[in-house]
């Protein structure tokens, strides 16, 4: 068997080549300006349990993730890098992976960690982890050594490191002890930098610095979910406050020291306040809709193109976003390693003539067409309300169906009839890259419910996921997305900006997907 | 008495089947799987199957109910799919919140609402009695949430007098307590004011016009000893009627005033509990909330007997 | 909730026949009853003429225009789409009240009818009570915001939702008015001379119980539009294509600092309608009401 020392032969992992060679000689200088204090940071959701295998909610995700570490996990970038292991040896074959672990390692409950650990770990999420599909290649694991964690594959995934450094509902490792807890009963032990003082549901969880924890020097700063992470709070209590006008209120006010989310709304009176820092993630959440192409009218692909082809983007991403968006060529956002704007043709037409023309050729006669939206999150249903009233514009018979959002979901997940377009927003879906972006398009998950699969989609994403060379997949994604857009199988109306802010006197604090709180100091 | 309080409660065990039946036949007609809610969006059939099954979904119906009251013979309530944790620890852990808020509105109907409906009545025709009448009219006209949203923007917002919300239990500040139950307990207790207040002046007006009354004063007994020793005592039936009624009310007003104020009580935990499908949570919450009012009522039925000796036979009608 | 509770355990008032042309001299007399009268009268004409008298469609978007300060143009300003809440609010009222309405009719109906045949035929008493009870050992707004999500949100929704929340407490109010009617004299007289069940409930038991019901059915009003309120707040209320006052109010939650309006104005037409209902209902009350004569003064 052939082992590469590394894996920066692969374009993908470069990020992950150059913080090894980078990594060893760093000197271990304190991030923080000043230890000690206490900090709060409201969170718009309520965190619905902190068991990280077990919950794909952003919330717990917000929380956990300042407590839980991984094998691997996704930088500032969004590439894969090392976390808890020191290396990672890949077969030529690309059935085996070897992960040496990183030494001095311990959990908060004081036990080193060793591979068992992580066997135990990936053997709890592999029966109840949210996205334990992700483990699907692998055939199994051994440990030959308390220090050596192997993964064998059932066949050659040149994705998966990407898949398992996914952040979405990550593979995070927990004591040996727990491998049994059931799904939300995970205690919360794990070797981060924070460790769980206290969690009151619906109020709020409390932080404290993990005495034992070791940073991983190989780098010289916090980057993305791995990275130097250092603790500089003596506690952080993360605050549970749905109200968007008292988050914001309480920020204002110095009650709390951070918030989630700073309606667009407030942001120009905060922006010109000097106590308040705004930090903002320019492309965030990407406002999309998709279709039902099982029930008519919209299982007719030329009436899809012509809902598509009848739409402004502008208004309707005005509308969402409070004013505040980037229109979007495809389904990744500039800059990411997929990008494409194969496609972008069909993007933001503002036509109605072709519409009309393509409602005619494909014998519309004024069926009812039902956008399925909710009212808990106000940018999907202004997204929809949009919609609508350009569809009737274009003749087309418009309506909306109001549910909450469970049962919204259930319907647009459960059922092929009795709706036509559903409204989300990606984002872990976007930012996990190009493959985890069409894989929602694709069989078997199909968002929008075709009838029979496409084949040229289809054939396009086998290359997009098993691909050799990230040329070859990228030349496939691009395919891929021509393809979802001219079909109309999801419209990627746009981003969105995740607009975070913190007190003038909390350093150190960047937006990012969850709120980072190692390398966070209060200045005196 | 303690005959009648005992039928009372075995009269509640028939009841509470019911009320369990109804929630549960409720939560099994509400759309929206919990299944589906914990899988979220980029979950795919079958790992929502999987999920369904680890909850003991894909049983049949008659099964669940019967495993439901199973448990509750054992007192166990079931987990909390969403909080991960056992119903009655949940319930025990919020029902403290929503009593100290409950109790301090409470306090504030009863001495707010009291003393104007008292004052009221005495000043009758009066300026004074207009301004009270008035004011507890737009008391019970003004929809709680509302003003809880506007009383955030004014004390938190725009004066910075009180926090925008969250919780802390007297036992551990009581300063603290009062800054983050104020504006909930008032947004609360502002209906039961001005109700409190209607019925106290008017059951007061009512007594100060009775026979025995103007006896008192025809003896040239002092104003305040007719007040304080005659009319008071009879006023006190409407009170202990409301404050029997307000429990309810003030749970039914707190799935929403907790919302808003972030204030983990049991009314958001049950509200949230609805909105987000949590099966077990809904069943065991709505019997446990059912069982402690209907708790109440026969306690107050009691308290009703000991004031009013007529109504002791059965107390409601 | 409370009120009417608390009403209903005064038990009933009047055992005299309604005698309109009096009644209505009285209530001309009654300065609240006239007082929420006029509220009413003024808010449901707005209401009503909505689709004249509004400035612009409610649903008119006109995204440019957002946010804009009450002012001579847009007098309730404009929302986060521009759209005009004069508008707005008088086409949302128009939905509220319809709502109350029609909880009120269900009630109506409903209420009567089981609290009739709970009163009067015994032997169905305890099990329709018994029933009530447990509708009502439910906190008001649990129970309804049960209903609604087991229905879907829908107008109809709402209703049905409003309605089982407080036909058992009508029901309750009825059937204490009927307990003591029928053991009047003349009900027994005219049991004795023959005469069916069904007859004497029509004729004689129910016209007598007519005052306690109308009260009642005043403030259920009161309280349907102030749930309704309640309801779409949680989002479980009416599609919000046809804005009621409670999906204004919570469609303006997200800008209460910035656009104070969205929330304060929607919330005052709620007060101001139910403000006129309660007056309504005390005026009635006072009127229709012996035992709290003393209060009518």
């Amino acid at each position: 068997m052939i082992t590469i020392r590394t894996i920066a032969s692969r374009a993908v992992l470069g990020g992950l080549a150059a913080t090894l060679m980078a990594g060893t000689a760093l000197a271990q200088a304190s991030q923080c300006g000043r230890k000690g204090g206490d900090l709060t940071f409201a969170l718009e959701a309520r965190v619905p349990g902190l068991d990280q295998h077990a919950s794909n909610s952003s919330a717990t995700r917000n929380v956990a993730m300042n407590m839980f570490e991984t094998l691997v996990t996704r930088d500032e970038n969004m590439i894969p890098v090392l976390e808890l292991a020191e290396s990672m040896d890949q077969s030529a074959d690309g059935l085996t992976y070897t992960f040496k672990l990183r030494q001095g390692i311990t959990f908060h409950n004081g036990k080193a960690m060793t591979s068992a650990d992580v066997a135990a770990s990936f053997q709890r999420y592999s029966k109840i982890g949210v996205d334990r599909s992700i483990l699907e290649p692998v055939d199994k694991w051994e440990t030959p050594d308390a220090n050596t964690f192997v993964l064998k594959l059932k066949e050659a995934r040149p994705t998966f490191i990407e898949q398992l450094s996914a952040f979405t509902v990550p593979v995070v490792i927990i004591p040996a002890e727990n491998v049994d807890a059931a799904a939300g009963q995970l205690p919360v032990v794990g070797t981060g930098p924070f460790q769980l003082d206290e969690f009151k549901p619906d109020s709020h969880v409390k932080l404290k610095r993990f005495a034992g924890y070791k940073p991983d020097t190989r780098h010289t700063a916090i980057s993305g979910f791995g990275g130097n992470k250092e603790a500089c709070l003596d506690t952080v209590t993360f605050r549970m406050m749905t109200e968007p006008a008292a988050r914001t209120a309480a920020l204002e006010v110095g009650e709390i020291q951070g918030v989630e989310d700073v309606p667009v709304a407030s942001q120009k009176r905060l922006a010109g306040s000097k106590d308040i820092k705004l930090t903002r993630l320019e492309l965030f959440t990407m406002n999309v809709a998709y279709p039902n192409a099982s029930f008519p009218p919209t299982d007719n692909p030329k009436v899809r193109q012509a809902i598509l082809a009848a739409m402004d983007f502008e208004e309707i991403m005005d509308a969402a976003s409070d004013g505040q968006y980037k229109l979007n060529k495809g389904f990744q956002f500039p800059g990411m390693n997929y990008y494409s704007e194969s496609g972008a043709e069909n993007l933001n037409q503002k036509n109605k003539d072709k519409a009309k023309k393509l409602l005619a050729e494909a014998g519309y006669k004024g069926e009812k067409v039902t956008l399925l939206t909710n009212r808990e999150f106000p940018y999907m249903y202004n997204t929809s309300l949009v919609m609508a009233e350009q569809l009737k514009a274009a003749g087309i018979n418009a309506e909306l169906l109001v549910l909450d959002w469970p049962a919204a979901l259930q319907k647009s997940i459960k059922e092929t009839e009795g709706w036509n377009f559903f409204y989300t927003g990606w984002i872990t879906v976007i930012a996990l890259g190009g493959p985890q972006t069409m894989r929602q398009m694709a069989a078997p998950n199909y968002v929008w419910k075709p009838k029979e699969p496409d084949a040229e989609f289809q054939a396009a994403f086998q290359t997009l996921a098993g691909g050799k060379t990230l040329d070859e997949r990228k030349a496939a994604f691009a395919k891929a997305q021509a393809r979802a857009l001219d079909q109309v199988m999801a419209i990627p109306f746009g981003a969105m900006p995740k607009t975070q802010a913190v007190r003038a006197n909390v350093e150190g604090f960047k937006a990012y997907y969850i709120p980072r709180m190692s390398g966070v100091w209060l200045k005196s | 008495m303690a005959r009648y309080t005992l039928k009372r409660l075995l009269q509640m065990i028939p009841l509470l089947l019911l009320v369990s039946l109804i929630s549960f036949g409720l939560i099994k007609l509400v759309p929206g799987d919990p299944a589906v809610v914990m899988g979220g969006s980029n979950a795919t059939p079958a790992e929502i199957e999987v999920i369904r099954r680890n909850l003991g979904l894909d049983q049949p119906l008659w099964q669940q109910l019967l495993s439901f009251y199973a448990n509750l013979a054992r007192g166990d309530l079931g987990r909390s799919l969403l909080l991960g944790q056992p119903v009655m620890e949940a319930l025990v852990e919020r029902t403290p919140v929503t009593l100290w808020i409950s109790l301090y509105s409470l306090i504030l109907t009863v001495v707010v609402g009291l003393v104007t409906g008292i004052v009221a009545a005495l000043r009758h025709n009066t300026w004074v009695d207009q301004a009270v009448s008035i004011l507890a009219l737009i008391g019970v006209s003004l929809p709680n949430f509302w003003l809880g949203l506007m009383m955030i923007v004014l004390f938190s917002v725009w004066l910075g007098w009180l926090p925008t919300g969250g919780y802390v239990a007297p036992s551990t500040s009581l300063v603290g307590f009062l800054q983050t139950a104020t504006m909930p307990a008032l947004s609360l207790a502002l209906l039961q004011i001005g109700l409190l207040t209607r019925i106290t002046r008017s059951t007061m007006l009512d007594v100060l016009g009775q026979d025995y009354i103007r006896t008192a004063r025809a003896k040239g007994l002092p104003e305040t000893v007719v007040v304080l020793k005659h009319a008071l005592a009879n006023v006190m039936i409407p009170v202990v009627t409301v404050i029997g009624l307000i429990l309810s009310v003030l749970l039914s007003g707190s799935v929403i005033i907790e919302t808003i104020f972030s204030v983990p009580g049991i009314g958001s935990l049950l509200g949230n509990a609805i909105l987000r499908r949590d099966y077990p949570m809904i069943q065991g919450g709505l019997l446990f909330v059912a069982a402690a009012l209907m708790l109440l009522n026969i306690v107050v039925d009691v308290l009703y007997g000991v004031f009013d000796p007529r109504v002791r036979v059965d107390g409601r009608g | 909730m409370a009120a009417v509770d608390a009403d209903s355990l005064r038990g009933p008032g009047l055992l005299e026949r309604l005698r309109p042309g009096r009644t209505a001299r009285r209530l001309m007399r009654n300065r609240a009853f006239v007082l929420g009268a006029i509220l009413l009268t003024v808010v449901a004409v707005v209401t009503l003429l909505a689709p004249w008298i509004s400035p612009s469609d409610p649903n008119r978007m006109a995204v440019r225009f957002r946010f804009r300060e009450p002012s001579w143009e847009y007098p309730f300003g404009t929302d986060n789409l521009g759209r005009n809440m004069v508008s707005r609010v008088l086409w949302g009222g128009r939905l509220s009240l319809e709502i109350g309405l029609w909880v009120v009719m269900l009630n109506a109906v409903f209420g009567v009818m089981l609290g009739a045949v709970s009163g009067y035929f015994r032997r169905l008493d305890g099990l329709l009570m018994r029933v009530a009870d447990a509708l009502m050992a439910f906190p008001s707004v649990l129970l309804a915001i049960g209903i609604a999500a087991a229905l879907g949100p829908s107008v109809t929704t709402v209703v049905i939702a409003l309605a089982v929340v407080y036909i058992p407490r009508t029901a309750r109010v009825l059937r204490a008015s009927v307990l003591v009617v029928r053991e009047l004299d003349y009900v027994q007289a005219a049991r004795a001379c023959g005469a069916s069940d069904l007859r004497i409930l029509l004729r004689h038991v129910l016209p007598n119980c007519m005052a306690p019901l109308i009260v009642q059915l005043s403030f259920v009003f009161a309280y349907a539009v102030l749930s309704e309120a309640v309801l779409s707040f949680l989002g479980l209320g009416a599609p919000p294509t046809t804005p009621s006052w409670g999906i204004l109010i919570a469609e303006g939650r997200s800008y209460i600092r910035e656009a104070t309006w969205l929330t304060a104005i929607p919330g005052a037409a709620i007060a101001v309608t139910v403000l006129g209902l309660n007056l309504l209902g005390d005026g009635l009350r006072d009127v229709l009401d012996p035992r709290l004569k003393v209060d009518a003064r």
